[in-house]
């Protein structure tokens, strides 16, 4: 009996299948957008809206992913209006900046001297596979003189980052 | 006391969101309308605070040109996965040159809002 359940034991561990279960995937030259910090406006003066730490703010920080080296480049646009806010009759002056705060390879540091700056647009062309964080500052001021408050209300304002194959 | 603060530095590090669309260079092909060619694209959705997107379509000098899918704004939840088509008169066709999708999102107090958009190609 003994003997019988041996022989079933092997005869039935030799008769296993072994089944393939392949994992494909492809790797596509693909660029993602990554918002790491959200970012948010400090009102560190009744005239004044800043996302620097200083004022009690948080600049907006973007990672960029590039999958494949010289297929893409990107176009950070800050903000020089609200997309809402309390009726506003005085004059707003929107400033703002866009920089590389830090990099996946080291040769990535060229970006930052060779991104082109138009009105509130800069673009950076991304020749390098890899990830680079970009920080983004926007600050407004209310009134000709400096001198007038912003009305109470909620403020919002849009930054836009496009991600262009080449 | 500094584990539990690292730890919760890495949770916070990972709460970063995406957009992703591929493929980078879409091809069209004549659809099953006579006259219309259509390509097919996929949306990768990780952002938690976008589950709607814009798709457009643009010329070289990014003029819009008319075009069709299922629904101009698509609903994408948060990390999932959407294929659209897109369709294009035949005519228009070699004007083509980007399509785009843009995060639509919702109104916050005080906080400059971050949209992305990603542009691929035509081929």
């Amino acid at each position: 009996m003994r003997t019988l359940t041996t022989i079933t034991f092997l005869l039935s561990s030799a008769c296993a299948w072994a089944v393939d279960s392949p994992i494909s995937g492809d790797v596509s030259a693909n660029c993602s957008i990554y918002t790491t910090t959200p970012g948010e406006y400090g009102n560190p003066n009744p005239y004044t809206l800043s996302t620097a730490a200083a004022s009690g703010g948080s600049d907006p920080i973007v990672r960029v992913d590039i999958g494949s080296a010289g297929y893409w480049k990107t176009k950070f646009t800050y903000p020089n209006s609200f997309s809402s806010s309390p009726v506003l009759v005085d004059n707003l002056t929107f400033t703002g900046t866009v920089t590389v705060s830090s990099v996946s390879v080291a040769s990535m540091s060229v970006y930052e001297s060779n991104k082109v700056s138009v009105a509130n647009t800069v673009t950076y062309d991304h020749t390098i596979a890899g990830s680079s964080w970009h920080k983004i500052t926007s600050q407004v001021t209310y009134g000709s003189a400096d001198n007038t408050a912003f009305p109470a209300g909620s403020y919002t304002a849009l930054v836009t980052i496009s991600c262009i194959a080449k | 006391m500094y584990s539990k603060i690292s730890v919760i530095f890495f949770a916070l590090t990972l709460s970063a969101q995406a957009h992703d669309m591929t493929p980078a260079y879409p091809e069209f092909r004549p659809s099953y309308i006579v006259g219309v060619s259509k390509t097919k694209m996929h949306l990768f959705n990780k952002r938690n605070d976008a589950n709607f997107f814009e798709i457009s379509v643009y010329d070289e000098v990014w003029k819009s040109i008319p075009f069709a899918s299922t629904n101009k704004i698509i609903e994408v939840r948060h990390t999932k996965k959407k294929s659209f088509d897109v369709y294009i008169k035949d005519e228009d066709l070699d004007r083509v040159t980007y399509i785009c999708t843009k995060s639509k999102l919702l109104k916050q107090k005080n906080v400059p809002l971050i949209a992305t958009e990603i542009c691929s190609k035509v081929k």
